[in-house]
Order: structure tokens, then sequence, then C-alpha cells
């Protein structure tokens, strides 16, 4: 742990010095270091001052510093406009040294706070380096969203302080008896449903996305939405066996909410848009397979959350490309980009059908084992995720073609097809999300680890 | 690079021309090709196959398996499959001559194949979607290719016809989770109650990807990718996936008895698809329609319980169909890229070795006497007669034949004999250099593949034993199809008989509208539900509700407040003197009651004042 925690501290002097060569290697040393810490999958390990790791927040604390990586590559509007880039490293920095506690901490009230601390600079990064006036409204929602839902979970905390005298993720589990039922259940699981998001609490997050610059969507999808998904990885098991009729009402919302979001995706004309729906989309499958409480859930959940982080953040810098070159997101300007940039062209189609679940990439895994579990839990929900499915791949081609067939826009005059700094970001974007398929037991050793 | 601006004097096009991507992906499809000919013959001598098998993970004793498959099934058709995309690259180097994209266009080829060889290898429930989601990716890809409206609308109706397969394989290996293998080749105990579901879903899922009758639509639209894609698309590839699940999935199939709806709905196909291709102009289009009427023979045959004939039948169709394919695109090339039967004519003395190459091709596929065809189609048309299907089958079937015999002649018809009545001046010619590598090899498997095929895979084959009535019967229906094109030819009947749009006529040539229940039927409805959650839900009441409504609260409740905070003397005076009343009580109050504690203290009684310590 010690050996990640210095890493991240020892690189902070390095981005005032706008040494951001270093900072990526360095960053990705961390992550090298961190995949040499021996997992045991029966049990936490590394533990110490309150923190320890599993398979899950040990891949999501890669995933963060892996991500944190290909942002400050992908950082050339920043460097460009050479607006503030010693702050944005250390903002950067600072939410993934924040990350990597929230990932590690044991304790729920730990968890709590860095859960929220984590929404401090990504307002920041939103309100600092956002390119629209309407990035305040998007501040303001995803504010408001966040902090209102996750106040319950507060007073469920101190409550159970109170109550069993411990907040230790493990004995949580364990003594937990249910005076308070439905309540404490939704006051807990609110906040990371919010925060994933579920349909109907969906709306900040459009509109986040919209806002942001890259890399605040690459956080914002890659990272911070699997807050809530490790939440309720967490949290969900204490509730599985005392309140187990609340999942047939969550898992309803959210597959007929991925259903009905996969519609309102075809109707987007605004590609960051498209594929911040297209991701409520496939997280409701996600949420599905946590909430449904089976083992394979799980496994499966852990799976998609790490293939859509790696999938969503490459698809969000393609987005950015187009828009760096077109100066707009609408799909009816940016037209016809086979023709001017055919090589980014084919990392469009490589992470677009990613997104859309074709194999080899690990978004198939997750999505046949998540289709098993939730079949599994009731035959009838094989409609809705039929519907996602199918409605799926046509806005994913929809977006494609929309963006890469027809006749140039008119307006464009000059243009770069691309250059070394975006191909390493979508080469890593698409890279581990393709050759994980060949050791996917990580992602299943979960299952090993539940009691 | 600059595209799209050509011949002007600002920009020259300088095209990127690399041949040697051609020649270097054709010699790897060859060598391929030999190397597995050879393993296959190996294999069939030896009759074994072998079993290629690693675990990717398990979940609770259920086995993600990779596994690849080498036997008397994979491997001769990956040869074929090999084959065939070599020589459609040879072709290819012809016919995008010139094109930009060329190097491009080639390997999306090249990974096509990989796909297909990918899901011959692998008939594994999980595995299978490797090559099975690639095959669909992929021809969208290369349908998509040019940069029009219509192959963008082709490409879309494809890739999501497509999708409807992947979805419901996925359902199904949900399902099978249960049975605890993925791999169909060996399932022994078949229970009807948990294969049952699965084997219908896989029936559904092979129908889309080989376009039987609900999802013929994407075939005919295919063809609006280049002619080299076609070839491959419609011959031995995409279409054909469908089909070789099928045979992989037979045991099961039919032993829960899902044969016998297969077998109607590849009857109404192959009624269906030459019904069309008797009323279409289209020179790909026509040929695409009788792909899918092979297709239905192919099926049917399935549904009869002869699956070593379907498989025969699959090879050889490819053969004929791939050099067809490549036939029609050396016309279309020739003939300023017009694929419209009524713009050609008298091509046998322009183009003889195309010529004389169409029409191998389509007599193989009518299934003429010991050209290829005839070893699959012959026995499998005589097999409907032994094996005392419904009359009304035989009937349609039979007329089907007959039906093949009359496109193919009126195709021949327009594009040799007519004399063009447009488009006198035109350069056309059979470019040896290139064209005959593609056409010669492929011509001559066309005549003798039948029967080096049939002699190596079906070495006894059964041949049903008939009356000599019988047994003509093909050729009567073959001989009758034959004049009755050349009679409505001959004497120009076709503009009377068929060129009246009559709401028969209509239906019939557009493949009884499947095209338009493809496309507009649902897709208004879908695109209207996308615009209703989004206007309805999304902005209207999910907003409204939640965040919305916090905001308009909020500032109602402000602009109550505010109101009063507006600098009036009245307002003001009226709160300095309530507030200094309710001063003025409160410190009497407090002086009072003070002064009553004193007092009750002094009178020295208990009280509960005396805690305070006053």
């Amino acid at each position: 742990m010690l050996k990640i925690i210095l890493l991240t501290v020892i690189i902070s002097p390095l981005g005032w010095k706008n040494k951001w060569s270093l900072v990526v290697t360095a960053i990705i040393a961390s992550v090298l270091v961190a995949l040499t810490i021996p997992i045991n999958k029966d049990i936490y390990t590394k533990l110490a001052y309150d923190t320890g790791l599993d398979v899950t927040s040990l891949s999501l604390i890669i995933l963060r510093a892996y991500l944190a990586a290909l942002i400050i590559i992908a950082r050339t509007s920043v460097s460009r406009l050479n607006f503030k880039p010693t702050w944005f490293v250390t903002l950067i920095l600072a939410l993934t040294s924040l990350l990597l506690w929230t990932f590690s901490t044991l304790n729920l009230f730990i968890f709590y706070l860095l859960f929220e601390a984590t929404l401090i600079p990504t307002l920041i990064l939103i309100l600092g380096w956002g390119y629209q006036p309407e990035r305040i409204q998007a501040g303001i929602y995803i504010l408001f969203y966040t902090l209102a839902a996750s106040l319950p979970l507060l007073i469920f905390i101190l409550w159970l302080k109170l109550s069993i005298g411990s907040l230790n993720f493990t004995l949580i589990n364990y003594t937990y008896n249910d005076p308070l039922g439905y309540l404490a259940c939704c006051a807990s699981l609110i906040a990371f449903i919010v925060k994933i998001p579920i349909f109907l609490v969906h709306l900040w997050l459009p509109k986040a996305h919209v806002e942001a610059p890259v890399s605040g969507s690459i956080i914002l999808a890659g990272v911070l939405l699997k807050l809530g998904g490790y939440g309720l990885i967490r949290i969900g098991p204490v509730f599985y066996n005392s309140v187990p009729r609340i999942n047939i009402i969550l898992i309803t919302i959210s597959l007929l909410g991925g259903s009905i979001v996969s519609f309102i995706c075809l109707r987007q004309t605004d590609t960051k848009r498209l594929v911040a729906y297209s991701s409520v989309a496939h997280i409701s499958l996600v949420i599905a397979g946590l909430i449904v409480g089976r083992a394979s859930g799980l496994a499966g959940s852990l799976t998609l959350i790490i293939a859509h982080g790696l999938c969503s953040s490459g698809i969000f810098c393609l987005t950015n490309i187009v828009f760096e070159r077109t100066g707009s997101r609408n799909m009816l300007i940016c037209k016809g980009l086979i023709q001017i940039m055919p090589s980014i062209a084919l990392w469009w189609f490589l992470l677009r059908i990613c997104n859309m679940a074709a194999p080899p990439s690990i978004n198939l895994i997750g999505e046949i084992i998540l289709i098993n579990s939730v079949c599994s839990w009731n035959l009838a929900s094989t409609i809705p995720l039929i519907i996602i499915s199918f409605i799926s791949a046509a806005f994913t081609l929809y977006l494609f073609s929309y963006t890469q067939h027809g006749s140039i826009n008119s307006r464009m005059y000059s243009f770069s097809s691309g250059n070394m700094n975006e191909y390493t970001t979508l080469i890593l974007h698409w890279v581990p999300l393709n050759l994980l398929i060949i050791k996917a037991d990580i992602f299943i050793l979960y299952l090993n680890s539940l009691k | 690079m600059i595209c799209g601006v050509k011949d002007t004097e600002m920009f020259k096009v300088i095209i990127p021309t690399r041949p040697n991507i051609c020649n270097f992906i054709a010699c790897l499809l060859i060598t391929c090709s030999l190397v597995i000919t050879c393993g296959g013959l190996f294999y069939i001598n030896k009759s074994q196959s072998t079993v290629l098998e690693f675990n990717l993970f398990s979940i609770n004793s259920v086995e993600f398996n990779y596994i690849i498959i080498l036997d008397y099934i994979s491997l001769p058709f990956m040869a074929v499959v090999t084959f065939i995309a070599a020589r459609v690259v040879f072709f290819s180097k012809d016919y995008m001559a010139g094109d930009p994209t060329l190097e491009r266009f080639m390997w999306v080829v090249f990974i096509f194949v990989l796909s297909i060889i990918a899901l011959i290898i692998r008939p594994n429930m999980i595995r299978i979607l490797l090559g099975w989601d690639g095959l669909g990716l992929v021809s969208y890809c290369l349908v998509i290719y040019y940069q029009n409206v219509k192959s963008y609308n082709a490409g879309m109706l494809t890739a999501l016809s497509n999708r409807v397969g992947d979805v419901i394989i996925l359902i199904a290996i949900a399902l099978t989770c249960n049975t605890g293998t993925f791999n169909f080749t060996h399932v022994i105990n078949i229970d009807i109650k948990i294969w049952g579901p699965i084997c219908l879903l896989m029936a559904i899922a092979a129908c889309t990807k080989s376009a039987q009758i609900p999802f013929s639509a994407w075939l005919p639209a295919a063809i609006a990718a280049p002619t080299p894609v076609s070839a491959l698309v419609h011959s031995s590839t995409l279409v054909t996936a469908g089909v070789y699940l099928i045979i992989r999935f037979y045991k099961p199939l039919i032993s829960i008895g899902l044969n016998k709806p297969i077998f109607i709905i590849s009857i109404l196909t192959i009624l269906m698809a030459g019904l069309g291709a008797t009323l279409e102009t289209d020179l790909k289009k026509i040929i695409a329609l009788s792909t899918l009427s092979q297709l239905g023979l192919i099926i049917i045959a399935i549904g009869l319980g002869i699956v070593k004939l379907a498989y025969l039948h699959m090879l050889t169709h490819a053969l004929f169909k791939a050099l067809l394919f490549i036939c029609a695109g050396n016309i279309i090339h020739g003939i300023n890229d017009n694929q419209d039967l009524r713009k050609v004519g008298t091509l046998c003395l322009q183009v003889p070795l195309t010529s004389a190459c169409l029409n191998t091709a389509n007599l193989a596929l009518c299934g003429a006497p010991f050209i290829t065809g005839f070893y699959s189609k012959d026995i499998i048309l005589e097999a409907m007669l032994i094996t005392s299907q419904p009359h009304a089958c035989l009937v349609i079937v039979y007329l089907a034949t007959a039906l093949t015999v009359t496109y193919s002649v009126r195709l021949r018809f327009y594009t040799m004999r007519r004399i063009a009545s447009i488009n006198n001046v035109l350069s056309i010619n059979d470019l040896p250099k290139f064209s005959s590598k593609a056409l010669v090899p492929l011509t001559l498997l066309s005549i003798s593949g039948g029967a080096i095929l049939s002699w190596i895979l079906i070495p006894n084959n059964p041949t049903p034993c008939l009356p000599l009535t019988w047994k003509i019967i093909i050729l009567v229906v073959l001989t009758i199809g034959w004049l009755t094109s050349i009679s409505i030819l001959k004497f120009n009947l076709e503009p009377c008989l068929l060129h009246k749009s009559t709401p028969t006529i209509e239906f019939l040539g557009s493949i009884w509208f499947l095209p338009t229940l493809a496309t507009r039927f649902y897709s208004w409805p879908l695109i209207n539900l996308g615009f209703l959650a989004t206007y309805l839900v999304d902005r209207g009441w999910n907003e409204r509700t939640s965040a919305k409504i916090f905001g308009s609260q909020a500032s109602t409740i402000r602009t109550a407040l505010q109101s009063q905070q507006i600098s009036s003397i009245k307002i003001h005076l009226t709160t300095y003197g309530l507030w200094f009343i309710l001063v003025l009580l409160t410190v009497i109050i407090c002086f009072s009651s003070l002064i009553w504690a004193k007092f009750w203290r002094n009178l020295g009684e208990y009280n509960s004042w005396s805690i305070l310590g006053i």
C-alpha cells in the first residue's frame, strides 16, 4: 500500500514543473507496482491503518491510476491553451490520491467522507476547464444530486456506529441485524444508486459529461461512476438477506430504465451526450447484477465496471479528438470523418464495438455473466435485456456510421489526422479491454471471497 | 490524403496504388487453403477429429472453455472458404483498382475471412460468438464501404438483422448455463425441458444469419457492398454461418422436433426468393435472391434429415455462387458501374470468357446434370419424393426449382443475347491479367467440384431408388422452366405479362414486402418511442419533478421572503414595534419570575427553582 501512496505523493512536484511525461511514467509505474501486490482471494490483504485490499478494490485502484495516466496523455487542449496546467495536474493527482484511499479504506465512515470528497476536484475540473457557460448548471446538478442523496447515508452510518459499535466493512456484514428494514436499506443504497446512476436520477450525468473537459469525462465515466458500484458491492451484501424484497423494485427500475435510456440514445445528435446516455444504459445491467445478490451477478458487475470504465472513457477521448478539430460535438457537423481521419476511424470502430459487447472484449464476458444471473433471477427480465442489448447495438452503429459516413462538412479547412498522443491514448484504452479476456479469472476471483 | 475531390487543378489526386497488398493476402489465403485441404484429406482419410480445449475460467462449476475442433466438417469448409477468398482477392485487385483506400478494404476482407474461420473451428456456444459477432460487424464495415445513403441504410439493416441473432445467442448462453456445458457438439442427454428453449433460440439465430423468412430483407439489401464483398458474403461466409450452426447443432435440434418448422420456413423462403428473382431487373439482386433460394434448399435438406448432403450443397453452392458474383462484377465493371439488366446486351461477343463462366455457373446453379450443383441438389430433390412429404411442399419446391431455371435463363438472355437499347459505346473486355486468375480456377471447380467433393465427403452416396417416371421428374421440371422462360423472352411477352404494376406483382417483386417490414414498419415507432422518452420522460416529468422542482420551489420561497424586505417605512416600523413589544415582554417575564422565585425561596418552601441557584 505504502509503495503506491508514496509514489503518488512523490509524483506531484513533477507536475508543478510541467514534466508531463515523467508524471505519466510515474503513474504507470505505480500501476505496475500495484499489479505486483499479491492478493489473497479469500480475505483482505495489506491490512494497515484501517485500509486493506481485495480483488474489487485493487482492480479499481489499478483502473483509476491507469486512467489518471491516460488523462495526462490526453490533456492536449490543456497544454495547448496553457490554461493553468500545473493546477490541472495537481488536481488530477489529488483526485487519484483521494480515490486510492477511497477504494482501500475499510471504514464505512471514511469511505463516505472520501466518496463526498472526490466530488470537490471533479467540480473544480468541470467548472475550471469546461468550455461552456452551461457548466455552472452541470456543476450544480452533480453537486446537489450526489450530496442530497448521500445525506441519508450519513445518518445511517452514525446510527450504525451507535448500534453495532463498528463501521468495518467485514464486521458490518456479520453483526448487522435489521431493526430499521426498508428505511435503512433505502438510506444506504440511494447514495450509491444516484452515483452510479440508475434511471430517474441519472439527469446529472449527461449534463456533467457534456460540460466536462475530456479529463473530467474520463474520470467521471472511468472511476467516479464506479464509486457507486463499489459502494453497492461493499454495502449491498448487508441487505441481501435482511431486505430481499427491495431488489424487485430496483431491478425493475434499472432494467426498464435501461431500455428507455437506450431509446433516448437513438434520438441524440450530440456525440458526448449519446455516450453519456449509453453508459446509463450499460450501467443499468451492472445495477441489476449487483442487486440480484448472486455471486455470478457480482462477478459480472465487477467485470463490466472495469470494461465500461476503459471503454466509455476511450470513446470520450474520441469525441474530444473530433471536437478539437471540428469545434463541435454535433453529429450533423462531425460527419464523414473516415475520409479525413481514416486511422482514427479504426479506433472509433474498435472502441464502439467494445461498447456493444463484441468479442473479444471483457464487456462480453461481463454481459454474458450478468445476463445469466439476471435471467436466472427471473426469466421475464430477458425482455428488457434483449431490448437493451439490441438497441445498444443500434445506437452504437448509429454513432459510428453517422460520424464516419457521408460527406465532410464544407467549413472544414484544415485538420490533423491524429497525432501520437491521441493514438497512444486510444491504444492504451483498447488493449487491456481486449487482452484481459485471456485471463478473465481475475474478476471471477471475487466469487470465492464472497461469504 | 485528399479524397472525394477528383480531377481538379488545385488538388491533384495522388492515389496510393499498392497492388502488393492484394498479392500478399491472396498468397496467404492460397497457402492456407492448400494446407487446410491436405489436413482435411488426412482427417477424412483417418475419419477422426481433434478437439483442443482449454479452460478460460469457471463460475461455480460452469466452465467457460476455449475450444478448437478440427474434423471432416470444419476443415473442408475452411479450405473452400479460403480458396474462394483468395480468388475474390485476385478479383478485387482488378475491380477495386484505383480505389484510394484499397489497403483498408483488403484488410477488412481479410479480417472477414478470419472471422468465418473463427466461427468454423469453434463450435462452442460462447466461442462461436467471436466469429458470429465478428462476421456481423465486419460485414457491416464492408457493406458501408461506399459513402452513399443506400449503402448506409443497407449496412444498418444488415448489421441490425445480424444483431438480432447475436442477442438471441446471448440469451441462449444464459439459458445454457443450466446445462453446465457450452459445447453443443457433444450433448448426449437431451432433456427437452432444458434444451427446448435453447434449440428454439439457436434456430432463430441461424435464421437471422441465413436470411430465412422473417429476416430475409438484409440479404438483397447487402448488395450495396462492393461486388467482391458480395461474392464473399453471399457465397461462402456470412449466409452459410447460420446453416453451419444448424449443421453443428443438428442432433439436439432434431430430437426435439424443431426441424419441421425450419423445413416450412425454408420452403416459404425458396418460393419467395424464386418469384422475386424472376421479377427483378438488378443484376446483383437476382444473384442475391438466388442465393436466398439455395439457402432455403440447404435448410430443406436439413429439415429432411440429410445433413451431409446439406453440407455438400453448402460447399458446392459457395463455389458456383462466388463465380457468378465475380462474373457479374466483371460485367458491372465493364458497363460503367451499371447493374441494370436492361442496359446490358450482346456480352457474349464482347466478353467471351466472362460469358462462358457465367453460363457455367448458371448451369451449376440450375442443377444441370453432371455439373457441380447436380450432385447435391438432385439428391435433395429426390429425397423429397421418397420421404413422403406433403404434396403442397413438394409442389412449392419443384416450382422453385423451375423458377431457378427461369431466372437463370432470363439473366443469360438479357446479358448475352439481347441487343441493348442504350449504352452502345462501351469499351468492355475481359482483362486476362487479373480476372482470369479469379475466373478460371473457380470455373473448373464449378464444373468438377460437386463430383470431387461428393466422392470425398460422402464416398458411398445413397442414391434414392425411384421409378423412371419419378426419376425424370426433375429433368422435366427443369425443361419446363427453361421453355417457359425462353418462350416469354423470345416472343417478348414480358412487358405485357410482368411489367404491369398490379398488387400481386408488387407483392412478389418486393419479396413479400419484407424490406418494408424490416425497416419502416418498426423503425418509426422505435424512433418515436425515443422521442417520447426524451421529451416526455427525460426532459419531461423526470426533470420537472426532481431537479427543476427544487429550483422553482426555492425561487417561490425566495420571492415570498424578499417581498417582506423591501425598504418600506411602514414595514420597518411595524417590525420594530413588534420586536420591541416581544423583547419587552420577555424582559418583564424574566424579571417577574426572578422576583417570584426570590419571594418563594424567602418563604422557605421547597421548589424546583432552587436547583438553578437563584
